[in-house]
């Protein structure tokens, strides 16, 4: 976990990086295939399509999946989708995760993880995404 | 702090009345137009929301102009603190994944 390193913290975002050894061809395929991200993240039904919607079900908080949406891809180089827990959605909180990767010149992947948060009425052009997702009937695809 | 700014936004009326502001500054009687309530009802809002610290008044001769703090609403962020163990503890994980794929 040492090499972990916490690269920014703010009151509204927090950023991790780290160098791994696999090429980024390889990262990418485990940072946007589902049944992978399922292994290492939570279970999810994420689907790697600007607009898509999707879910990761915490197995330790019961019946309140997170919604999420994908907002940004760029094969290959980031992702960026919402993500709203429970206690976001009740505290009317809205937050980004984007995962970013490059190149490094050993041929390994520089990935960095950035999770943002803002208050979402309090940012207009936010605001009525967040409206039409309150009732958010998301439907998880989840293998079991 | 915290559950004082979310009582203060739980009425949806005050809700409204701090998303009206924070699209910019407004006097009780432009403020007032729009909401289907009474001025005091409005002030008594307003006396609420700057309670919990998320607008602040400024006079200027006889008129009293309100607008939305948004700094007000950094108690609510603290939310994200749970992810600064989360995330380093799935990027462990990710890397656990990473060496048991094929190529």
């Amino acid at each position: 976990m040492s090499d972990v390193r916490e690269a920014a913290v703010e009151k509204r975002s927090i950023a991790f990086e780290c160098d791994l050894p696999e090429a980024p061809e390889k990262v990418w395929r485990a940072l946007t295939t589902p049944e992978i991200v399922s292994e290492w993240l939570l279970p999810t039904d994420l689907q790697p399509e600007i607009g898509q919607k999707f879910g990761f079900r915490d197995p330790a908080a019961k019946d309140a999946p997170i919604e999420c949406e994908v907002l940004d891809v760029e094969p290959s180089r980031s992702i960026r989708f919402s993500w709203r827990d429970a206690e976001a959605r009740r505290d009317w909180l809205d937050s980004t995760v984007t995962f970013e990767i490059a190149p490094t010149e050993t041929g390994g992947t520089h990935l960095t993880i950035v999770h943002e948060v803002h208050y979402a009425a309090a940012i207009p052009q936010r605001a009525a995404t967040t409206a039409v997702n309150d009732n958010g009937a998301m439907s998880m695809r989840l293998a079991a | 702090m915290e559950s004082e700014i979310l009582r203060a936004l739980a009425d949806p009326t005050r809700r409204a009345v701090f998303e009206r502001l924070a699209a910019g500054e407004l006097s009780v009687g432009a403020l007032k137009q729009g909401f289907d309530v009474s001025q005091p009802a409005i002030s008594q809002h307003l006396a609420q929301l700057r309670k919990a610290g998320l607008v602040s008044e400024r006079r200027e001769g006889r008129n009293t102009y309100y607008a939305a703090n948004p700094a007000g609403l950094d108690p609510l962020l603290g939310w994200l603190e749970r992810y600064r163990t989360f995330w380093p503890d799935k990027i462990e994980r990710l890397k656990t994944v990473l060496k048991g794929m094929d190529q």
